[in-house]
């Protein structure tokens, strides 16, 4: 196992991840990282542990903006219900990582930077267009979200740079987004597709879309051109519809445990049309507020 | 290095090697082998302890970042000597066979129900969700937490 470094402060951390570049781990909640370094799936001299820089944890609104501090916990996102009307698909996306006792521990940082395909935040996060902060011995900067992802397990982060946080955006009003899942088990699993959807809409016309992909590509992935297919007017089951083969279209899934290329690939097309007709009903009014969707996104009369 | 922390309301001060887990130290540095040793990858659920009174899984706790904290394992949920009475209902339903998951589905039975004193059948299984049962088939366990749901509502 490795040493344990307890860093004094946030520029104490950046300076000791800097001056020990590719032998120093950061740890947060630990989840993934106690996991990796034990089946040697990681390897690190240092572990440096986070959990000191409180000002990291948790939400701040300011206006449309929201800022998600590295730090905060998977389980704050799932028990904010203000977030559950605003930002539904944060919410969806945080209440089906793992188990109760993972998200008391996990924090968004964590899951982002890890980088799994499959992780449940990323795809959640680019449809509310989210904005990566980091820090490192240089200072700090901000780039478009999906930019942090390099490949599997692999982030753009420079060498002692650490994640501080994300920005996402969520409108006020006449939006809606919606993040759905498909897994052979309901918990305590990984995706084996993940879909994020966000529309904001103008009386009955589609103003804005986006679609994210999470598990059929080595990277979360935004796919405009699906996205592109509801905008301009009103979202219908055909234009839905045409999102999600385009979105099928768009993604690179592999064949493994969780399922094969060809299925991933046509349940990509499924949740992109449920999803989307979720966050249009959010947009439009006509969901109940703060109410969660099916974790599959299969809606009563949908199911009959 | 030093770490300092409360189990079940008793204080304990002790030095632990850095990169220990919260399991290490409840098991093999204080004594308190309720808490059981399942997976040590998180998946299980058998080591289950409350942390401030938030579920976690020992295992992938390091012991340094609750340091100051307040700990309740299984050992802390019934009176001393005696059962609580989530652990006796769990006795009246057969809601443990072999016994080395009870005191994680214990310990995550606790949590909900001070989190949610009336949840739902489902809600019981979604809280339960991380912890493993290999014999009961998880009926009895859910009947147990749902029984002692309703007899704290009317005590």
């Amino acid at each position: 196992m490795p040493e344990l470094y307890v860093p004094k402060g946030l520029d104490d951390a950046v300076a000791f991840m800097a001056a020990h570049a590719g032998a120093a781990l950061p740890i947060a909640g630990g989840t993934d990282v106690l996991i990796d370094t034990r089946v040697g799936r990681a390897s690190a001299e240092w572990l440096v542990d986070l959990s000191p820089l409180g000002a990291l944890a948790g939400l701040e609104r300011d206006g449309e903006t929201l800022h998600i501090g590295a730090l905060t916990r998977i389980r704050t996102l799932e028990l904010d219900r203000e977030l559950a009307r605003s930002a539904p698909a944060l919410v969806e996306a945080a209440r089906v990582l793992g188990s109760v006792q993972i998200r008391t521990m996990a924090t968004v940082g964590g899951n982002l930077c890890h980088a799994t395909p499959s992780a449940e935040m990323p795809p959640a996060l680019l449809v509310h267009e989210g904005e990566a902060d980091a820090v490192g011995p240089e200072g700090t900067r901000s780039f478009a979200l999906a930019e942090l992802f390099a490949g599997p397990g692999r982030t753009t982060l420079r060498p002692g740079e650490l994640l501080a946080g994300v920005r996402v955006r969520v409108p006020s009003a006449s939006a809606g987004s919606c993040y759905l899942r498909q897994t052979v088990r309901w918990s305590m699993d990984l995706a084996g597709v993940g879909v994020a959807a966000a529309v904001e809409v103008e009386g009955t016309t589609v103003t804005a879309a986006r679609v994210a992909l999470g598990a059929v590509a080595p990277v979360p992935l935004l796919v405009p051109e699906a996205a592109d297919a509801v905008v301009g007017g009103e979202l219908t089951d055909e234009s839905a519809a045409e999102a999600g083969v385009r979105a099928a279209a768009a993604c690179s899934p592999i064949s493994d445990a969780r399922g094969t290329a060809e299925y991933r690939r046509d349940v990509t097309a499924v949740l992109v049309r449920r999803a989307l007709r979720i966050a249009w009903l959010r947009a439009t009014g006509s969901w109940p507020a703060g109410a969660l969707a099916p974790i599959n996104g299969v809606l009563p009369e949908e199911a009959a | 290095m030093r770490l300092e922390l409360t189990a079940n309301g008793d204080p304990y001060r002790r030095e632990i090697e850095p990169d220990a887990t919260l399991l290490d130290v409840l098991r093999d540095v204080i004594g308190l082998t309720g808490t059981k040793w399942g997976c040590k990858t998180g998946d299980c659920g058998a080591c289950t302890v409350l942390v401030d009174g938030q579920p976690v899984v020992s295992c992938l706790q390091l012991a340094c970042q609750v340091d100051g904290r307040a700990v309740t394992t299984v050992e802390g949920l019934g009176p001393d000597g005696d059962l609580g009475d989530l652990q006796a209902a769990f006795v009246r339903y057969g809601g443990a066979q072999c016994g080395f998951c009870t005191p994680g589905m214990l310990v995550s039975a606790e949590a909900l129900l001070r989190h949610n004193p009336a949840p739902t059948e489902a809600e019981v299984r979604e809280a339960l969700a991380g912890n493993l049962c290999r014999c009961t088939g998880y009926n009895k366990i859910v009947d147990a937490v749902l029984e002692t749901a309703q007899s704290r509502a009317t005590a």
